[in-house]
């Protein structure tokens, strides 16, 4: 009984520090990735972005993602891919307005997708 | 498809741990919340395994908490005896010197043709050759036999009326209508033959008579013709 009790409250602990761990780090990575969408939004917006301040946040995005994949489903890391390479040629054509629309999707997902993992009712069912 | 490989792997290789960890019940004779948790399990590994869009942390945080519930469950079951029968469920007597317990089968949605298979599966063949049987809690089949009951058994019973209904098949293979069976009842006093829980004959002329709610009847009858099968 003892050994079952044992195993029973060791692994409950590690899987409440695993989903401690993974709801801490999943949004930190977002809150950062949010962060520098910000920037680039406001440069956008000033039209003064260029295609390297672009391929800077996407290449901060790529190196988050390595180690998001372990945490998040790989089809919620491939929407934000696909409208940040559509982000960066747009910068670098100079479309800034349409580059808005595709930052504010991505802004949008940088937000909502942290939610969907938290234990919340809406997500339980 | 080195992918898939890999993760099936580290799925089989973590499966494999909890199933050692959840002992050898887990892999014999299992509890109704043990077959549930197998279930659960197979289709948990899978959907990781073959769906590589899918984190193989999510596989596995599925699987050791499944290993978890199934550890609280198992405490339940052995330490709360409350609980045990709540859980696990408890043997249900079918047959007890009485008979037949129509209530306990329709408790267990089983029929008496049900019985009778499980009886053969464990080596009865006639319903009077037993004094006790019962459904353990898992499933299996358990019978008490009576002490001289390789005796009762030197002929094959055939299953005449079921649950107030004639059974044509079985009619046929012994070559009796069913008007002899209605003059037999008629003899016994019963009228309805929607009352009968069971009737058998085997080749010898026994007869197994139960009507429902009432204690069996044996007795000998002569086959017109002298039939034999």
């Amino acid at each position: 009984m003892v050994k079952s009790l044992i195993s029973i409250f060791v692994t409950l602990a590690l899987l409440a520090g695993l989903a401690l761990f993974e709801g801490i780090y999943v949004d930190r990575q977002f809150t950062q990735f949010g962060t520098e969408l910000e920037t680039l939004i406001d440069k956008t917006e000033a039209e003064t972005a260029n295609v390297e301040d672009a391929k800077a946040v996407r290449e901060s995005w790529e190196s988050k993602k390595e180690h998001l994949h372990v945490w998040i489903p790989h089809n919620d890391i491939s929407r934000i891919d696909y409208y940040m390479s559509e982000t960066v040629r747009l910068i670098a054509e100079q479309n800034y307005s349409l580059a808005l629309s595709k930052l504010e999707v991505l802004t949008h997902l940088t937000k909502c997708l942290p939610d969907t993992y938290l234990p919340a009712l809406e997500n339980i069912m | 498809m080195l992918l898939v490989t890999i993760r099936t792997a580290i799925i089989f290789i973590v499966l494999l741990v909890i199933m050692r960890l959840m002992g050898k019940r887990q892999i014999g004779e299992m509890q109704p919340f043990e077959l549930v948790i197998t279930l659960l399990i197979a289709e948990l590994a899978c959907i990781p395994m073959a769906d590589v869009s899918i984190p193989l942390l999510y596989g596995i945080v599925a699987v050791v908490t499944i290993f978890v519930l199934h550890e609280i469950m198992t405490l339940l079951d052995l330490k709360i005896k409350p609980l045990k029968s709540l859980i696990s469920g408890k043997p249900s007597v079918v047959i007890n010197k009485n008979g037949i317990d129509d209530y306990q089968l329709k408790r267990n949605n089983l029929d008496v043709s049900d019985l009778i298979e499980s009886l053969r599966s464990a080596g009865y063949f006639s319903l009077d050759s037993i004094d006790y049987a019962l459904y353990e809690a898992n499933g299996t089949f358990s019978a008490l036999p009576k002490q001289d009951y390789e005796q009762t058994q030197n002929s094959l019973p055939l299953v005449i009326i079921d649950n107030g209904n004639y059974d044509s098949k079985n009619l046929a293979i012994l070559g009796l209508g069913r008007e002899y069976f209605d003059d037999l009842l008629a003899q016994k006093g019963i009228k309805n033959i929607k009352k009968v829980l069971v009737l058998t004959a085997d080749g010898t002329g026994k007869i197994y008579l139960q009507v429902k709610n009432e204690k069996f009847q044996t007795f000998t009858v002569e086959y017109p013709g002298g039939k034999v099968w």
